[in-house]
């Protein structure tokens, strides 16, 4: 009998064959990787050619729940997606809410991989009585609600179901396309929706209704009642993300010089145009109601409309804070319908808002100083503020037409092409994210470190505690505290991830009521100092898959030379990172980690943690 | 020899400003009672006694509050300054002591009274924390005096007691202490403070808990054909007595470990200034331990750690104005580091935290001796019986004063505080000294509220949420 909270399967699709394996979940593999991320990267690490093409059949998807999937714990529906990312060439990961992480839970499964590539598009459909590779002919092209509403609507015996799917910037193979469920939920970073177009894959659908066990039912409660009580403390859980979502931090990034200005050339927009991207103002003028993923109590989410004299124009979920940051002022665009409009198009068809944000400022600034040539536009005259123009380039980029061709490989090799690779704001070819690394030491060294390239969430959202930390607030300018504290801002995140837990929950509280609550269900002891331990590992796992695949720490794991060289006033002093000050604490990140000083996890230090080090020396 | 002056130096006067302000938050002065007086070099390097003026509100200070006098002879200033002029010179000219102090020690005043016919000869104060007992010693001097304000008796008396001992009270009265600085002085008076407050507090749980442990007795004596309890006389507290015999018998069994003597040495020292919001930190935290009372002035322990060394405040409850040293150590263990900052070293050694701070929370100190009524041992764990507390916390482990370190991290790692008896309060961060500061502080009023259900004869065992019980 499987381990309470996980089933113990795991299923092997491959697609190139059309071969569909259930194997076995190790008791092993459960207790050092727990699940979500943990447990993907275990399982790709075991499979993946570190050098195989991303967008080749050997790259492999692994999609993993968690053990408090499917109980009542607040916020636990996540799914976690591990790739090799084609934008990157690095380690791919992302997390999704909305209702797909549950959905699939109750398929009777702790995981999916998936390998090959089909010789046309096809959708996997997973149903407890059984599981088959199907045409997908009919959904080639469709944009995300569209594919959703067919799969959903032509279920097996008209059960309810859930479908993750891409849209056509995942078939067009665009670097930083998504995967999406439930409409807007996004597996968003890092190109997954390409490594699903690169296999034919346009979707999953799941249905079932197998349930988990609770070893402990009286514990259960006991940590369930704390966790949902602390939720309800909090004010940012309790009311700012029901009131604002995530957008209300627009207004907040801007008070600290947060907010990216000009694709990052400064960081201080003018206040009352950012007035106008705020969440007050989407509040105002375009919530129709907060929404949730499944029975999530924060409801963080928008459902908004455009509206003229009271009709709908159209309406969707959205944009989130980074949509705002990056579409808005990041482009110095403050036109929120536009912003909105784009937003709403990315979602449809299936573009990350982030990257695609990031990589027309880029353009802007690239045309702006002449060095984005007039065929390399597709005749369309960039510029910083052009808010008309980001509808048009979002469906340029998902189709890869005109100009879009170029949006569509993101900022670095945009950049690199005019031969600026300096103006690409990112790292590892991730694009940066809202946050001025300049305006938090913390954060910057977040994205240098993070194993998938920017990415605020998988780096550790230092930015996050300047805004809200409350008794977490930590300095924002110290280079003594940043290492420790981002080496366990990302275990946190970890362990979020391999819970399958939403990580606005870190606002209200740490580790210690999720240790309780999946020791009360799995029925083993997860102490808090255990989970550490796990997120530890999982960090050196995927440092060490990075290395295998080529990463060179000091070469591109460094923020652009922007960042030293340009500084953004903050608390009344000039504030810059020097790339020795980079270098230093990447240094004394690593070394916090236990690992040398290269960043490379030394082989006493990959045995004390378990981690199987034959793959590693291969 | 005349007065010299009545506006004082400006740095002398910020001495005595801040640690008077301090005194009066610390709740051991009135607004005029005590003094302070300390042997001082002026700017011509002549050395005299500065002290503060008679009726002065030491809590608010002006320069011409501070008395400029002569250590060898009296003159006119003798007058304006503090009625106990006379002790003071006395006590700097012991060996050693270059500060003394006197102050409105309400809580060990009450905690040392009796109710035996004058003239008497009160019996030495026993403290039964840890900080009172290495830093004061294990018997604090009780003198009655029939004029017990700056009499010639007590000119007499009292420096000799401190020829022996670092504090002594002054029965109904205060206390007077010697010490190297003003700040050891003030130190000093805080501790016994502390003691006094502490051993009230066991009183009263004791006193409280003792009808019920009579009652439940009554039963099995009956059984037994023992005879039953006799009633105790009022002022007595023979369990009280019974552990502070114990502890003096002793003391490392009932005691952490002895703290690192008070140094003098490193006052004003700060390692990092470059690091400026982390010094702001530091300084807000401790701050916050002392104004809220979570440890007594200049003691317990806070760090921020860093990946190669640690930033240490090793006298961490800390008004603003006074401050404390800050200091950068390397994280690997060092020959002479002490106890204390050994164990910082090891909690990180062994986990991912990033902040620690050990706090004497009185409330905590005291209330980690209940013995629940039927029982032998004292609690073993704290269960919150407020409704914030009890969903911050489920429990907080209380641990034995010989608790081996590796459970005392354990216990950090599962629940982020837990007292151990006889040694304060370690409370753990993983980011911030905020968060970390938040536990004692939490702790504090968890206690009150079960220190108030125990005085008022509530059964805390049917309070304590069951769900509690089980972790």
């Amino acid at each position: 009998m499987a381990i309470p909270g996980y089933h113990g399967r795991v299923l092997d699709i491959d697609l190139s064959t059309g071969n569909i394996k259930s194997g076995a979940l190790t008791p092993e593999d459960i207790l050092l990787y727990l699940g979500g991320r943990g447990l993907a990267t275990k399982l790709f690490f075991d499979r993946m050619e570190p050098a195989a093409d991303p967008l080749g059949p050997d790259n492999v998807i692994i999609i993993a729940s968690s053990p408090l999937v499917g109980s009542q714990a607040p916020t636990a529906i996540w799914g976690y997606m591990v790739f090799k990312s084609p934008l990157t060439g690095y380690l791919g990961g992302c997390n999704l809410g909305g209702n797909w992480g549950r959905a699939f839970k109750a398929s009777g499964y702790d995981a999916i991989i998936i390998n090959g590539c089909a010789r046309q598009p096809v959708f996997i459909d997973l149903s407890p009585e059984k599981i088959e590779i199907r045409h997908a002919s009919h959904l080639r092209g469709k944009n995300i609600s569209e594919s959703i509403n067919l799969l959903t609507s032509q279920s097996p015996g008209s059960r309810p179901c859930q479908a993750l799917v891409i849209g056509p910037a995942g078939e067009n193979l665009v670097k930083y396309a998504t995967v999406a469920s439930d409409k807007y939920s996004l597996y968003n970073r890092g190109g997954s929706g390409a490594v699903f177009g690169s296999k034919n894959l346009k979707g999953i659908r799941v249905c079932g209704e197998e349930k988990i066990r609770i070893s402990d039912k009286a514990r259960y409660q006991a940590s369930l009642d704390q966790a949902n009580y602390l939720l309800k403390q909090s004010p940012i859980t309790r009311r700012l993300m029901r009131e604002l979502g995530t957008a209300g931090f627009v207004l907040l990034a801007r008070h600290l010089n947060m907010l990216p200005h000009r694709n990052f050339l400064d960081a201080e927009p003018d206040v009352e145009k950012v007035k106008a991207i705020s969440g007050e103002a989407i509040a105002r003028c375009y919530l129709e109601k907060a929404d949730s993923c499944y029975e999530c109590p924060i409801a963080c989410l928008r459902q908004t409309a455009i509206k003229t004299n009271d009709a709908c124009l159209r309406c969707g979920q959205g944009p989130e804070y980074e949509t705002v940051a990056m579409m808005g002022s990041a482009c110095d665009i403050y036109d929120l319908d536009c912003i909105i409009r784009a937003s709403y198009l990315a979602g449809e068809l299936g573009l990350d808002a982030v990257s695609f944000g990031g990589t027309v400022a880029c353009a802007m600034e690239l045309a702006e100083k002449g060095y984005l040539t007039s065929g390399q536009s597709g005749d369309l005259e960039l510029k910083f503020g052009r808010s008309e123009l980001l509808e048009k380039l979002v469906e340029l980029t998902a189709y890869r037409r005109g100009s879009g061709h170029l949006l569509a490989e993101g900022s670095y090799r945009l950049a690199s092409a005019c031969g600026h690779p300096e103006l690409a704001m990112q790292v590892k070819k991730l694009e940066i994210p809202g946050y001025d690394p300049r305006a938090s030491y913390a954060q910057a060294l977040g994205y240098m470190t993070s194993p998938t390239g920017a990415c605020h969430r998988r780096g550790g959202y230092a930015a996050s505690l300047s805004l809200l930390g409350g008794n977490k607030g930590i300095p924002r300018f110290s280079l003594f505290q940043s290492p420790i504290t981002i080496r366990n801002l990302q275990n946190t995140g970890i362990i979020q991830d391999s819970l399958g837990v939403c990580y606005v929950t870190g606002f209200a509280f740490g580790v210690e009521p999720w240790s309780r609550i999946v020791s009360s269900i799995t029925g083993y002891d997860f102490s808090a100092a255990r989970l550490e331990e796990i997120a530890n590992r999982v960090a050196s796992l995927e440092r060490l898959f990075n290395l295998q695949a080529g990463l060179n720490p000091e070469e591109e794991g460094l923020l652009p030379s922007r960042f030293a060289e340009i500084p953004i006033m903050s608390e009344g002093k000039p504030r810059a990172i020097s790339r020795e000050n980079m270098l230093q604490m990447c240094r004394d990140y690593y070394r916090a980690r236990g690992w040398n000083g290269n960043g490379r996890p030394g082989d006493s230090y990959l045995k004390a943690m378990k981690v199987e080090p034959k793959k590693a020396e291969s | 020899m005349a007065r010299q002056k009545w506006s004082a130096d400006e740095d002398i006067f910020k001495l005595f400003h801040s640690i008077g302000h301090a005194s009066l938050l610390s709740d051991i002065q009135d607004s005029h009672s005590g003094n302070m007086a300390m042997r001082w070099k002026n700017a011509q390097g002549k050395e005299v006694i500065v002290i503060t003026a008679t009726g002065s509100q030491k809590g608010d200070l002006e320069p011409r509050d501070l008395c400029y006098l002569s250590p060898v002879e009296i003159d006119s200033g003798y007058y304006q300054a503090s009625s106990e002029t006379d002790i003071h010179v006395k006590i700097l000219s012991l060996p050693g002591a270059q500060a003394s102090m006197h102050a409105h020690v309400k809580e060990l005043v009450m905690a040392t009274l009796d109710d035996q016919p004058a003239p008497k000869t009160p019996p030495p104060f026993i403290p039964v924390d840890p900080l009172a007992f290495y830093h004061l010693g294990p018997e604090i001097p009780v003198d009655w005096f029939a004029v017990p304000s700056g009499s010639p008796e007590m000119a007499k008396t009292i420096p000799a007691r401190l020829k022996d001992h670092p504090l002594t009270v002054i029965y109904g009265h205060g206390a007077m202490t010697r010490g190297r600085t003003l700040k050891e002085t003030f130190f000093n008076l805080c501790l016994a403070s502390n003691a006094g407050y502490i051993v009230r507090l066991i009183e009263r749980q004791i006193r409280s808990t003792r009808v019920k442990r009579h009652a439940l007795k009554t039963p099995e004596k009956q059984e037994k054909n023992l005879p039953p309890e006799a009633p105790l006389p009022v002022g007595q507290c023979p369990e009280l007595e019974d552990l502070r015999s114990k502890m003096k018998a002793a003391p490392e069994s009932y005691f952490h470990f002895c703290p690192a003597p008070y140094n003098p040495d490193i006052e004003n020292r700060c390692d990092f200034p470059e690091e400026e919001e982390i010094i702001k930190e530091f300084r807000r935290a401790g701050n916050r331990l002392f104004e809220s009372r979570l440890s007594p002035f200049h003691t317990g322990s806070m760090s921020v750690r860093g990946v190669d060394y640690l930033f240490y405040a090793p006298q961490a409850s800390m008004p603003y104005e006074v401050g404390a040293p800050l200091l950068k150590l390397p994280l690997a263990p060092e020959p002479g580091d002490d106890v204390e900052l050994l164990l910082h070293k090891k909690i990180y050694a062994e986990s991912d935290f990033q902040t620690l701070i050990h706090a004497y929370v009185p409330e905590a100190e005291a209330h980690a001796h209940l013995i629940y009524p039927g029982e032998e041992a004292p609690i073993e764990k704290i269960i919150p019986v407020d409704a914030e507390g009890s969903f911050m916390y489920l429990v907080i482990p209380v641990l034995p004063p010989k608790v081996a370190e590796d459970q005392l991290i354990t216990s950090l790692s599962d629940y982020k505080v837990a007292v151990v008896r006889g040694g304060g309060v370690w409370a753990a961060g993983g980011l911030s000294l905020s968060e970390a500061l938040h536990h004692p502080s939490s702790l504090r009023e968890i206690c009150l509220y079960r220190l108030a259900a125990v005085e008022r004869g509530l059964d805390l065992r049917k309070m304590e949420p069951e769900k509690a019980k089980k972790w």
